[in-house]
């Protein structure tokens, strides 16, 4: 039966996560594939992120509606009413049309049944064979029946059939007989081999049969039809494949392959000829693969064993979706190819810096400590190569762009972890071209890293050789930006590896049937930061081009936004009728009567303990009404007992009131305990699982004492349970379905759209006379397109909507409430008016900055970037008269006043070089830079300059080009550093990278509640997992005011603004988590120490009711308001001091 | 870093960006150099060059003509590619080379001195089909026009003829190279 979904998120690393859960937040049903078998992608290898050099993954899980979905580290997995999660599938196939795609998933077994796996490891410890562990990027070596991740959770184990040897050890050792590989399907997988017979054949045939399949061999095409149908009505002699020959007689080709299809429409056919060009007709006709003549014993085996684990395991599945979103991420580069310079592949102590953050983490090769990979000696020095496989017109001529900022991060988390080493931290030095930190708070990040220590020598490393002096190590060769040939010795180089696009690529865009670029990444489409070449597909994450994480979830925000828009075109959003509050039963007067229900399914369970005594020990507890044995509590059966044992009143023994399973996994029941709550009418609160399993294993292993630990988890639960309880009433915030977006810029208009095509009314607010802000002031984008009349179009269209209501010339005068319910007052020429809406989107824009030195606004011949590309358009200069333009970049951006780099300078030069050049290719230009950003794909922009003959001269900032002017002609003096002397250029025209500053915000950002940075632009929740909210739930932020950026990246940020924003709207009401902090009045003093503690600033002080209140939306859980109140009036629901010391209590007493 | 260097970089005039018609042929050959230095760093000559082929790549892109062909620089280059095998951006810097040395002889009033050893040596290749070093050394120090030049190769000289490793030009031995390399010149369309 085919499953019909709202959309298809393909790829489940943290972009693909980020799309499915900004969809499944507003009600979408999401089905969620991984082609790996965790989930995680490439960040499950990485511990921390920069720019706060920690994790902080989980910040991404929904913060309304928290029961809905798992609430832990998202490194362990993910779970969501409205995600399907298939891991090891991927999409093969994808027809058609947007809003009614019909998607083939391929689902590879992992030879290990989920329901029976209960990852208690034997079989890996039976496993004979050891290949390199993905997780270690290959460091170390496992099994071929593993773990993929350590940590996730459910966590079973898969075979990985590429090394797996089928000698079955891992089938005995397997307590619950979960793994199975298809030892005795081999009899029953009937082999029909078609054609006359001849010595290859016959070989063929031979082979086929000493693996141990039944093997059948008919002289023809007809007589292959004769033989399937024959057998055909009976499954357990049927043929399972067919091997076609050279020679068929009169029947072959399509008309055999038809006839064949219409006997057993399933049946695989393979067809076996000497070379290709015989085999096309077969393989056209839907022969799946060819197998060559004479048959190649060597290959063939491992093949065809292969093939057929493959075919009797694998399954497809059918599923209806109205959109697609792509998001595969990347690899990175293998520097094998070069490593003839660089000694990768050869020497051990030179790793990519994928590699070494698997030697920093705690769960890779060493546990977390440095030494050399060679001796195992301690590590002191440590050098970075930036820029391997990136910018190199050999390897790949775009740039990274995430390579600098996390050889940084390396840098800074290996002086870290050898801080405390004696001798003092590693010396850590980054060999780099440029230093393209280029967002936001990028350059204040490489300022703390040069402060700290770390030497940046702009330089490329030549060579790599041993030392085989008495120290041992590396020794690097470079040379220095005087020109002079150094030596150093290293103990350990990274090489910072660029990204690449996925493996898959090619397998995916085919079945996606979407275009490439021409680095082999999707081709996105003008204005549409997440859209594909094929309508209804989008990219997310870093599968459109490598980015980091902020970037990334903005992009998975986008094309959520775009999937979920077509999505509403065919299906709006279903007036959601919240499904009737359950009601629970008062059960705060009764005494404790808690049910235990224990899982008996597993072996391990009998051998290492004695049911009985533990059941008998639990059962004398104090408020433990009755202690039952399931059988096998995953299953339906099992689950029904408890329900029934639950549900019941018997005689003697009343109806109980809470319920604890000890079973394996406890996670995974998380979600159902829910449903069990309904049907019981049970509060969720007052049920938990417990995981019995883990300690019975590690009993099986170590011999330590299973009963106790066991019976101590056990004994803890209930002690938590008896004294927890049940909340009666929730706190709902009712949702004013109603958005105010505050700037009409390019962002603005775009975030307005995205949420009133999704039917929600929307109230645009700006400031000057027009909309279109600052974003009407480009002529042609990067990519050569009309952005003045993308944007004119864009107005027109906010304009029409019947959603959105403009008022111009006006401001928000006052604003309060919380998320869900904001009241505001608008200011306009009509009046003032107020206005009730549930999410603020903040997009007062930016403007380009300023410029009073170097002869800006004394003389004509200066101007900025902006204002050239302006003349360029409007014809006011005609390049054919000048003999010579200098630009200088980096006005002072990335210094004290302005510290951060604007990003669009440096590629707004390269546009106005390549137009000027074009316009008169003898035009000497000049470009002076202190790191040119031209990250990603626009490189190729920065190769184009030079090749079009602009030179680019390197300043630093404290040796700044002098500008004098002769005859208002600029003269530019500055030190050029590769010939260590003074140049002097004369131009007739000089442009100055003004860069871009926020707009005064400092109104509005008071009104709302949210902060500002210190250079004005908002600052966000999370610099990195919550790039566009803000820790005030209910408001956003996008464009220039968030941070600067190109036009295609305003319009990602506003799109993902908006689709957060709608996950507020979508709500009828905002319904907190279960466990939130509360207060009681009676024994708060108001010192106001939890206010300062709180990281999520949910507490504040309620100056008419004197008391501290919660907001319980923002309200996290995390506690750290009870450990800091003085007085124990903050309490943390679930968590009373009395349950907890209880709990210890249980712990201590066995 | 040597004293040379920051010699240079006191006493050097400033240098005005010009464009250079001699070298626009090779500019375009570098035009590309993003200034890396990897040539530099692979160059297993660049300590017996007055500029590092990055210095020189960028004096060519500066069109500074005069400096480009009073460098010692080309003649140093052994023609090993190592440079352009490890170029990021691909660039034909053996072929760029061997344009300056060309570029170099054309204007051999500049370089009269830098080249007078790669000609001796070129032309005693040309007469002899191989090096014969007595004939060589002789050439190179006519060439070079120093009397001073000789002494200053007097005591190696003698260390070798103790030895026995010198020869006096006996017999030429008249190889064909001399035909051989006239045959290039004409299809390079050379003097």
């Amino acid at each position: 039966m085919t499953k019909t979904y709202d959309a298809l998120v393909v790829g489940a690393g943290i972009g693909g996560i980020r799309s499915a859960l900004d969809l499944a937040q507003i009600g979408r049903k999401v089905a969620l594939i991984e082609a790996a078998p965790a989930m995680g992608g490439l960040l499950q290898k990485l511990d921390h992120q920069f720019p706060t050099d920690h994790c902080g993954m989980c910040k991404s899980l929904p913060l309304t509606q928290r029961d809905n979905s798992s609430q832990f580290c998202m490194r362990k997995g993910l779970f969501h009413r409205n995600i399907d999660l298939f891991l090891s599938t991927e999409l093969t196939a994808l027809d058609g049309d947007p809003g009614a795609f019909h998607a083939t998933l391929k689902r590879r077994s992992s030879f290990v049944d989920p329901a029976r796996c209960i990852g208690c490891g034997l079989c890996a410890a039976a496993c004979p064979v050891r290949v390199p562990d993905e997780f270690n990027a290959g460091l170390t070596m496992r099994p071929a029946i593993h773990l993929p991740v350590p940590q996730a959770i459910p966590n079973h184990y898969v075979v990985d059939l590429e090394a797996c040897e089928r000698c079955g050890a891992c089938v005995k050792a397997c307590p619950t007989g979960a793994v199975d590989i298809k030892g005795e399907e081999r009899a029953r997988f009937r082999v029909l081999i078609a054609g006359e017979k001849s010595e290859d054949l016959d070989r063929l045939s031979a082979l086929i049969a000493d693996m141990g399949f039944p093997v059948t061999h008919v002289s023809g095409g007809a007589q292959a039809v004769e033989a399937v149908a024959a057998v055909a009505a009976d499954p357990e002699s049927a043929v399972r494949l067919v091997i076609l020959g050279p020679d068929l007689g009169e029947m072959a080709g399509e008309r055999l392959l038809g006839r064949l299809r219409e006997l057993s429409p399933h049946l695989p056919v393979l067809a076996a000829a000497g070379e290709r060009a015989a085999a096309k007709d077969l393989l056209d006709a839907g022969a799946l693969e060819m197998i060559e003549l004479p048959p190649d014993e060597k290959r063939l085996r491992p093949w065809f064993d292969k093939f057929f684990m493959r075919q009797v395991s694998d399954e497809m599945v059918e599923i209806d979706v109205a959109a697609v979103i792509l998001a595969a991420g990347f690899t990175c580069f293998d520097p094998t190819p070069a490593g003839d310079v660089l000694g990768y592949g050869q020497l051990p102590d030179v790793v990519t810096s994928l590699e070494f953050e698997r030697l920093l983490s705690g769960t890779g090769p060493t546990g977390g400590r440095l030494v050399r990979r060679s001796d195992g000696a301690p590590v002191r020095r440590i050098a970075w190569l930036q820029c391997v496989g990136s910018r190199n017109l050999k390897q790949g001529d775009f740039c990274s762009s995430i390579c600098c900022m996390i050889s940084i991060k390396e840098a800074n988390l290996a002086l870290k972890a050898t801080a405390g080493q004696p001798g003092g931290p590693v010396e850590a030095t980054v060999f780099y071209m440029d230093m393209r930190t280029f967002g936001r708070d990028h350059q204040h990040y490489l300022d703390q890293a040069a402060q700290s220590g770390i030497n940046f020598v702009r330089s490329r490393i030549h060579s790599v050789v041993p030392d085989n002096g008495p120290e041992k190590g590396l020794h690097v060769e470079y040379m220095g930006e005087d020109g002079v040939l150094r030596s150093e010795r290293f103990d350990l180089l990274v090489l910072a590896a660029g990204a690449r696009p996925p493996a898959s690529m090619a397998r995916l865009a085919e079945a996606a049937g979407i275009e490439l670029n021409p680095w082999g990444f999707p081709k996105i489409m003008p204005f549409q930061p997440a859209r594909t070449s094929r309508l209804g597909v989008f990219a997310a994450g870093s599968f459109n081009g490598p980015k980091d994480i902020a970037e990334s979830m903005i992009q998975s925000g986008a094309a959520a936004l775009g999937a979920s828009r077509l999505v509403n075109l065919y299906a709006p959003i279903r007036e959601k009728q919240p499904a009737p509050e359950p009601v629970y039963a008062d059960v705060s007067r009764q005494p404790s009567r808690i049910l235990v229900a224990l899982c008996t399914s597993c072996p391990v369970f009998g051998q290492t303990l004695d049911g009985g005594a533990l059941a008998r020990d639990l059962a004398a507890m104090h408020g433990v009404s009755e202690v039952i044995p399931v059988e096998r509590v995953c299953t339906g059966p099992g689950w029904e007992s408890i329900v029934e044992a639950a549900a019941s009143d018997r005689p003697g023994r009343p109806k109980p009131n809470r319920v604890i399973i000890g079973a394996c996994m406890p996670y995974a029941y998380v979600p159902r305990l829910h449903q069990l709550g309904r049907r019981l009418g049970l509060d969720p609160g007052l049920m938990d699982v417990v995981d019995i399993y883990s300690p019975l294993m590690q009993a099986a292993r170590e011999g330590a004492h299973p009963l106790e630990d066991a019976e101590t988890s056990l004994r803890m639960a209930v002690r938590k349970l008896a004294g927890s309880e049940p909340r009666l009433s929730g706190s709902y915030q009712p949702v004013e379905q109603h958005a105010l977006v505050v700037g009409g810029g390019l962002a603005g208009l775009t975030a307005a759209l995205g949420v009133a095509d999704h039917g929600f009314p929307v109230t645009l607010v700006e400031e000057q006379e027009a909309l279109g802000g600052i974003a009407l002031n480009v002529r042609r984008t990067a990519g050569g397109e009309d952005a003045r009349k993308y944007v004119e179009g864009l107005v027109e269209q906010v304009r029409k909507h019947p959603n959105i209501r403009t008022f111009t010339d006006a401001r928000v005068s006052l604003a309060s409430g919380r998320s869900g319910h904001f009241l505001s007052f608008v200011t306009a020429p009509q009046g003032t008016m107020h206005l009730l809406h549930g999410a603020t989107i903040l997009a007062t824009g930016g403007h380009e900055a300023k410029v009073y030195e170097w002869g800006y606004r004394v003389h004509k011949s200066v101007m900025t970037q902006q204002e050239l590309e302006n003349k360029l358009a409007d014809g006011q200069i005609d390049a054919r008269s000048l003999s010579g333009v200098a630009m200088i970049q980096c006005w002072r951006s990335r210094e004290q006043a302005r510290n951060y780099c604007s990003r669009i300078c440096c590629q707004n030069a390269m546009k106005n070089i390549a137009e000027l050049k074009r316009r008169n290719p003898e035009l000497q230009v000049h470009v002076f830079y202190r790191d040119i950003m031209t990250y990603g794909f626009q490189e190729e922009m920065y190769t184009e300059a030079r090749r079009l003959g602009a030179l680019f001269i390197r300043y630093s900032p404290d040796n700044k080009p002098r500008v004098e002017f002769e005859e208002g002609r600029p003269v530019i003096t500055a030190f050029e550093p590769i010939l260590g002397r003074d140049i002097q250029v004369r131009a007739d025209i000089l442009a100055l990278a003004s860069g871009i500053e926020p707009n005064d915000a400092s109104e509005v950002a008071e009104l709302f509640g949210v902060p500002l940075t210190e250079h004005g632009f908002f600052q966000e929740a999370d610099p990195k997992w919550r790039p566009v909210d803000f820790l005030k739930h209910g408001v956003f932020a996008c464009g220039l005011a968030r941070a600067p950026g190109s036009m295609d990246e305003t319009i990602a940020s506003a799109k993902a603004a908006a689709q957060r924003a709608l996950c507020v709207l979508s709500e009828k009401r905002l319904v907190p988590g279960r466990v939130v902090a509360e207060v009681r009045p009676t024994l708060c003093s108001r010192c106001g120490t939890c206010i300062e503690v709180c990281p999520y600033h949910a507490r504040s002080l309620d100056p008419v009711l004197d008391r501290i209140v919660v907001d319980e939306l923002l309200c996290q859980g995390c506690g750290s308001c009870a450990a800091a109140c003085p007085n124990g009036a903050s309490v943390l629901r679930g968590f009373s001091d009395r349950q907890v010391l209880d709990v210890i209590d249980a712990a201590l007493e066995v | 870093m040597p004293s040379a260097e920051t010699e240079r970089e006191k006493t050097a005039p400033l240098l005005r960006i010009a464009r250079s018609k001699a070298l626009e042929t090779v500019r375009e050959m570098v035009a590309g150099c993003m200034q890396c230095g990897t040539c530099t760093a692979s160059c297993p000559n660049a300590w017996a060059m007055d500029l590092t082929p990055r210095q020189l790549w960028r004096l060519v892109n500066f069109g500074q003509e005069e400096e480009v062909l009073a460098s010692g620089t080309l003649f140093m280059c052994s023609t090993c590619y190592t440079c352009t095998l490890r170029c990021p951006r691909n660039l034909p810097l053996t072929s760029a080379m061997a344009a300056l040395k060309r570029l170099a002889f054309e204007h051999a009033h500049k370089t009269r001195r830098r080249a007078a050893f790669y000609r001796s040596f070129v032309d005693n290749i040309r007469s002899y089909g191989r090096v014969k070093e007595t004939a060589l050394m002789s050439m190179y120090f006519l060439a070079s026009r120093d009397p001073k030049l000789p002494l200053a190769f007097t005591a190696p000289a003698l260390r070798l003829l103790g030895k026995g490793k010198l020869h006096w030009p006996g017999r030429p031995g008249r190889g064909s190279l001399g035909r051989l390399m006239d045959a290039v010149m004409n299809r390079e369309g050379r003097p």
